[in-house]
């Protein structure tokens, strides 16, 4: 090998352990982080606030894997904190009423989440329906429904909250957990592990499941088509607007879910929970490699930007900085991050 | 105004594998409008661009009123008086006609926009091109001639000695190619030189004073447009073209698999009818703005029709859309293959795919090996250069795109393919590929329409041609008894 070879093979190595670093920003910076904090804080490192981190960050996490369907499909839905809102005051609705209208308080819950459930999809429709047929788009038509379903949240609600409602169980979802047998608990050492909150196991669930509709399926390949060229996917033949749409009614109904934990772990329904949520949620699509034009991102990508957040939170709340403090070391993370997505773009092409 | 004279000198160009310009040398005067015609790839945009200072010559030089010049970039050319009107359109809509012209030059007065000097030095240039357009019009409620003035416009204000037009009435309709004609005679009036790039050789005898052709990088010749007929200029473009490379053995059965019944969209086609037979290469020729394009996504339903059928199999199909015609064996190659065609941030494995996405798919579960097997067939089959299957698209050659977005179809299994421009901005063996695919495909009985600007190309494919001219069809020919002048002469006829 000539020397110009050589080292034009180095540069060639070199661009690829460029390449892969960048591919993996989200993976090193949040390894970096959980070694830093582990070594330098003391009850960071254990099972109880691995648990906590995870139960706390469970229902924007559920969200987020929702929005990554919709950002990957080259849209935005703002409204998904309203919807938290509405459906646990939906549901606490529908138990205060029937059951003084003499149905069982069991019975009445299931009917109220089937009611938030369908009022999801039909707020799913809506937004895939007006911002494909009528090219509105979909930062304006969800920011319509950002408003209008807090308001409705508190109409329903009459303007406060609505407190013990709820059958005894409904708080399984939002604040119960998974005992571990005792067994297992020796071998790891008494007080070193203990259960598994209900949160954390759902936040795993949704993840599987949603990760699985992108990874394996057609539904998809057509959403990472839609996101990436919705011209080129509609003359090949793929449906648009039913992608579309099913991409908003699945960020919806985990938005239900993310209600359903919301005010099961307080037994109140309120219009004011979720509020904001929207930032926190597009934040952690994007630091896990989303981009907001569209066609690319993943959902592992997102669940790890959902457990950085979630470190970044809790190893601040250790170190005793104030609620502040952590807005703005958050904010330089997520532009760090963007700043690199961009940089890899720019390097791949 | 002083006369002035452009003048090139034995300019040659060379690309890596290609000399785009051979020792041209040729000599353009102001108080003229020139023209520039030639067919694609002959070589005149590249002359344009190394007059606008775009790009440099690999020898040669250029000369204004015989002082040699040098150009190192676009505002060069600027400073010397030599500005180039695009074709695409360099206007913002939402700002009014004299920001427009005076973009990121507004006069200023005290440190401040001077609204009151924008109106007026506009409202005077744009009288020295005899429109009346008021300056402070928005840019977006103007008609596209208007706009194309305003474009030139801008360009006058620079005070030009050479303005350089390239293709200016591409996207006007027939009425106001007119009236920017009247504004560009009055431009000439006023003495600047004006070089006139078309490939619409019907307004040749409207617009031009002399007319230059230039083919395969060399200057056929110069001639003053009163003294010659079209034809001859014709003959110049194409010279003694033969019609190469097509098989011999090229039969089509008799079974028709495709009915276009009276379709119609208003203002783009009207009540369009023609059969497509098994294995059949049907070739529709027109020129930009005849139709064509727009006729070929109304058969796929890629656009909405206003009237009319398409009948395939025996079925006939009102309301069209890409979703049905796929079910029904079609596929359609679009015109911009980047902007409709791929998505070009996604891999070549998933571009191979996305048509045949439920085809290789079991069920709504994706069938990776499957997947894998449809790209791999298609890089082997249609000679995709590439080292990996997961490499964008972004990152391969434009031919090698072309054949991406070929491959895609293909794998659906289609019975009728429908081609817009494939050859489009990519090199000669690609091209041919892209034809041997065409012909090997027809011969196991997928029927192809073909549309195309290169009627080189229609002629050395196809067992059938349809002339289409605004929007109608006025002729069947068949390519072995036609020369490319002929047919030339009937897709321009009564423009």
């Amino acid at each position: 090998m000539s020397t110009a070879e050589l080292i034009l093979n180095r540069k060639e190595k070199r661009k690829k352990v460029i390449i892969f670093l960048l591919d993996h920003t989200i993976e090193i910076m949040l390894i970096t982080l959980v070694v830093l904090l582990s070594v330098s804080v003391h009850g960071f490192m254990t099972w109880s606030n691995w648990m906590n981190i995870l139960r706390a960050n469970s229902m924007k996490g559920v969200i987020a894997f929702g929005m990554t369907m919709v950002i990957v499909a080259g849209m935005i839905d703002l409204s998904v904190g309203s919807q938290v809102a509405l459906s646990g005051v939906i549901i606490a609705r529908a138990c205060r009423d029937l059951v003084a209208g003499g149905m069982g308080v069991t019975q009445a819950c299931i009917i109220g989440i089937i009611i938030a459930v369908a009022f999801a999809i039909v707020i799913g429709i809506v937004h895939g329906f007006f911002s494909h047929a009528t090219k509105m788009q979909p930062f304006i038509v969800t920011l319509v429904t950002l408003g209008v379903l807090y308001g409705v949240g508190g109409i329903i609600s009459g303007g406060f909250p609505i407190a013990n409602q709820y059958p005894g169980w409904f708080n399984v979802l939002g604040g119960g957990r998974i005992n571990i047998p005792g067994w297992i608990v020796r071998i790891f050492g008494v007080n070193k592990i203990d259960g598994i909150p209900y949160p954390a196991i759902v936040l795993i669930l949704a993840y599987l499941l949603i990760n699985y509709v992108m990874t394996y399926t057609t539904i998809g390949r057509s959403i990472y088509a839609t996101g990436g060229n919705p011209e080129s996917a509609r003359l090949s033949g793929i449906n648009v607007q039913r992608t579309k749409i099913f991409c908003f009614i699945m960020v919806q109904l985990l938005a239900v879910i993310a209600g359903i934990m919301t005010s099961g772990q307080v037994l109140a329904g309120s219009y004011s929970f979720g509020r904001g949520w929207e930032t926190d949620v597009i934040s952690s699509v994007v630091i896990g490699g989303a981009i907001m034009t569209g066609g690319i991102g993943t959902v592992k990508g997102t669940l790890l930007g959902v457990i950085f957040m979630g470190v970044i939170s809790n190893g601040m709340t250790l170190l005793n900085f104030d609620i502040y403090t952590q807005y703005v070391v958050r904010g330089l993370i997520m532009f760090l991050a963007v700043l690199l997505s961009t940089y890899r773009a720019r390097v791949k092409a | 105004m002083t006369e002035s004279i452009l003048r090139a000198e034995k300019i040659v160009k060379d690309y890596p594998g290609t000399r785009a310009l051979d020792g041209v040398s040729i000599s353009l005067e102001s108080g003229k409008v020139n023209a520039l015609v030639g067919k694609n790839g002959s070589g005149k945009s590249t002359l344009v661009k190394i007059f606008s200072g775009a790009i440099k010559p690999t020898s040669g030089n250029i000369y204004l009123n015989d002082r040699l010049l040098q150009f190192n970039s676009t505002p060069d050319a600027l400073k010397e008086g030599i500005v180039t009107v695009y074709q695409e359109m360099s206007l913002v809509p939402a700002l009014t006609v004299a920001e427009n012209i005076f973009l990121n030059r507004m006069p200023m007065k005290r440190g401040r926009i001077n609204w009151q000097k924008a109106y007026e030095d506009a409202a005077v240039l744009l009288k020295k091109m005899h429109v009346n357009i008021n300056p402070r019009e928005v840019l977006s409620r103007l008609s596209m001639w208007q706009m194309q003035v305003v474009e030139i416009t801008k360009a006058l204000s620079f005070n030009p000695k050479m303005i350089m037009l390239d293709e200016p009435t591409s996207a006007l309709a027939q009425n106001e190619v007119q009236s920017l004609f009247e504004a560009i005679r009055a431009l000439r009036d006023e003495g600047v030189g004006i070089i006139y790039i078309t490939h619409k050789l019907q307004e040749l005898a409207q617009i031009a004073d002399t007319v230059t052709v230039i083919r395969d990088g060399t200057i056929v010749g110069k001639v003053n447009m009163a003294e010659v007929r079209q034809k001859d200029i014709i003959d110049m473009i194409f010279g003694g073209f033969e019609v190469k490379n097509r098989p011999a053995n090229i039969k089509v059965s008799d079974e028709i698999i495709m009915q276009v019944n009276g379709l119609t969209r208003d203002g783009w086609y009207k009540d369009v009818s023609f059969s497509l037979r098994k294995g059949e290469i049907l070739g529709i020729a027109g020129m930009l703005g005849s139709g064509r394009t727009e006729l070929l996504r109304g058969i796929f339903g890629a656009d909405p029709v206003d009237a009319g059928s398409v009948t395939i199999d025996g079925k006939t199909i009102t309301h069209a859309n890409p979703i049905k015609m796929k079910k029904f064996g079609l596929g359609l190659t679009p015109e911009d293959r980047k902007l409709s065609g791929l998505i070009l941030i996604h891999s070549i494995l998933d571009n191979l795919n996305y048509a045949s996405m439920d085809r290789s798919a079991d069920g709504l579960l994706e069938d990776k090996k499957k997947r894998m097997l449809f790209a791999e067939k298609q890089i082997h089959d249609l000679d995709i250069k590439t080292t990996s299957m997961y490499n964008s698209v972004n990152s391969l050659s434009g031919g090698n795109q072309q054949k991406v977005v070929v491959g895609n179809w293909l794998n659906t299994n289609p019975k009728i393919m429908l081609y817009d421009e494939p050859s489009r901005g990519i090199d000669i063996a690609a091209k041919q590929q892209i034809f041997e695919i065409m012909w090997t495909r027809a011969a196991k009985g997928i029927s192809t329409i073909f549309v195309s600007t290169e009627l080189e190309e229609l002629l050395e494919v196809c067992h059938k041609i349809l002339v289409i001219r605004q929007g109608k069809i006025v002729k069947e020919v068949n390519p072995e008894r036609i020369t490319i002048n002929e047919l030339y002469e009937i897709c321009m006829k009564g423009e």
